[in-house]
């Protein structure tokens, strides 16, 4: 449900209180006892149930990760014109919805991966509002990344599985498969944001804005 | 039912907290930042879950209507 559509609910849904609240008299008939259980109970309900999943979805969003102020240079990462960082190449190429692009890969493809991540949000929250947030460049992931978030997608494609440096040893694919030689290990696919460390020969791809 | 009745009082106050958790919620969908989520949450769904918990209240506790013919009769012995 888009959310000018939620708004207009939750603020008719608002005036329909307003009537019970100005004539409590109109419960009296079996009309206005429905209408009492609608506007105090049924769609006070639905309206916070359809702004809170509203909420939920706009959480996913690039945009609303990029709001906060700390995350900038992120965003900026992403516009980077050199495919070898990967975020930009991934976000600019479309390898990952563009507007969603933060969650598409900062989320566990587990169980309660989604859960997590919100979970991670709040934390998040607690610590630019309440805490000390660090410096764009001074932010670690809170543990090392998971190669399973790369192959939710790339396992089973040509390039990943035929990839000439892939296969150049043998032992390579399976442990990129089994999590123990990470995707952005050192030599491989380690330039990902490199917030803090662009230099002054980066150039900006104008496009995607 | 007249205003001062207690029933009547009840829904009032039930109402007004649906009505200020609803616009906490309207504000907080036109407020694209991410505390937003939070104060929605928090503020609003308090605000909603106390104004909807009283309305429930109001009724499980409403006097019974003097023709209810469910409510409970004289002892005639």
């Amino acid at each position: 449900m888009p959310t000018f559509a939620i708004v207009i609910l939750v603020l008719f849904s608002a005036v329909l209180a307003g009537i019970v609240v100005v004539r409590p008299a109109i419960t009296a008939s079996r009309a206005g006892k429905i209408l009492a259980f609608g506007v105090l109970f049924f769609l006070p309900l639905f309206s916070l149930v359809a702004g809170m999943q509203n909420e939920m979805q706009r959480s996913e969003s690039t945009a609303f990760c990029l709001s906060c102020h700390i995350m900038e240079p992120y965003g900026k990462s992403l516009h980077i014109d050199d495919p070898s960082y990967l975020a930009a190449s991934h976000y600019q190429n479309h390898r990952v919805p563009a507007d969603e692009t933060c969650y598409t890969c900062h989320t566990d493809y587990a169980m309660f991966g989604t859960f997590e991540a919100k979970l991670g949000g709040l934390r998040h929250l607690y610590i630019y509002y309440l805490g000390k947030p660090p410096l764009p460049q001074d932010i670690k992931l809170y543990k090392p990344f998971n190669n399973r978030e790369c192959l939710h997608c790339h396992l089973g494609a040509r390039s990943f599985e035929q990839g000439a440096t892939h296969n150049a040893d043998p032992a390579t694919l399976p442990a990129i498969k089994a999590n123990t030689l990470s995707c952005i290990s050192s030599g491989c696919h380690d330039v990902v944001h490199n917030v803090g460390r662009w230099g002054d020969k980066v150039k900006f791809w104008e496009g995607g804005r | 039912m007249r205003p001062s009745d207690p029933m009547s009082r009840k829904l009032r106050v039930s109402g007004i907290f649906v009505i200020t958790g609803l616009f906490v919620e309207a504000l907080c969908l036109v407020w694209s930042k991410p505390i937003a989520f939070v104060v929605l949450v928090c503020i609003g769904g308090a605000l909603i879950g106390l104004g909807v918990l009283f309305f429930l209240y109001s009724l499980v506790f409403a006097a019974p209507h003097p023709t209810d013919p469910y409510r409970a009769a004289p002892d005639k012995f």
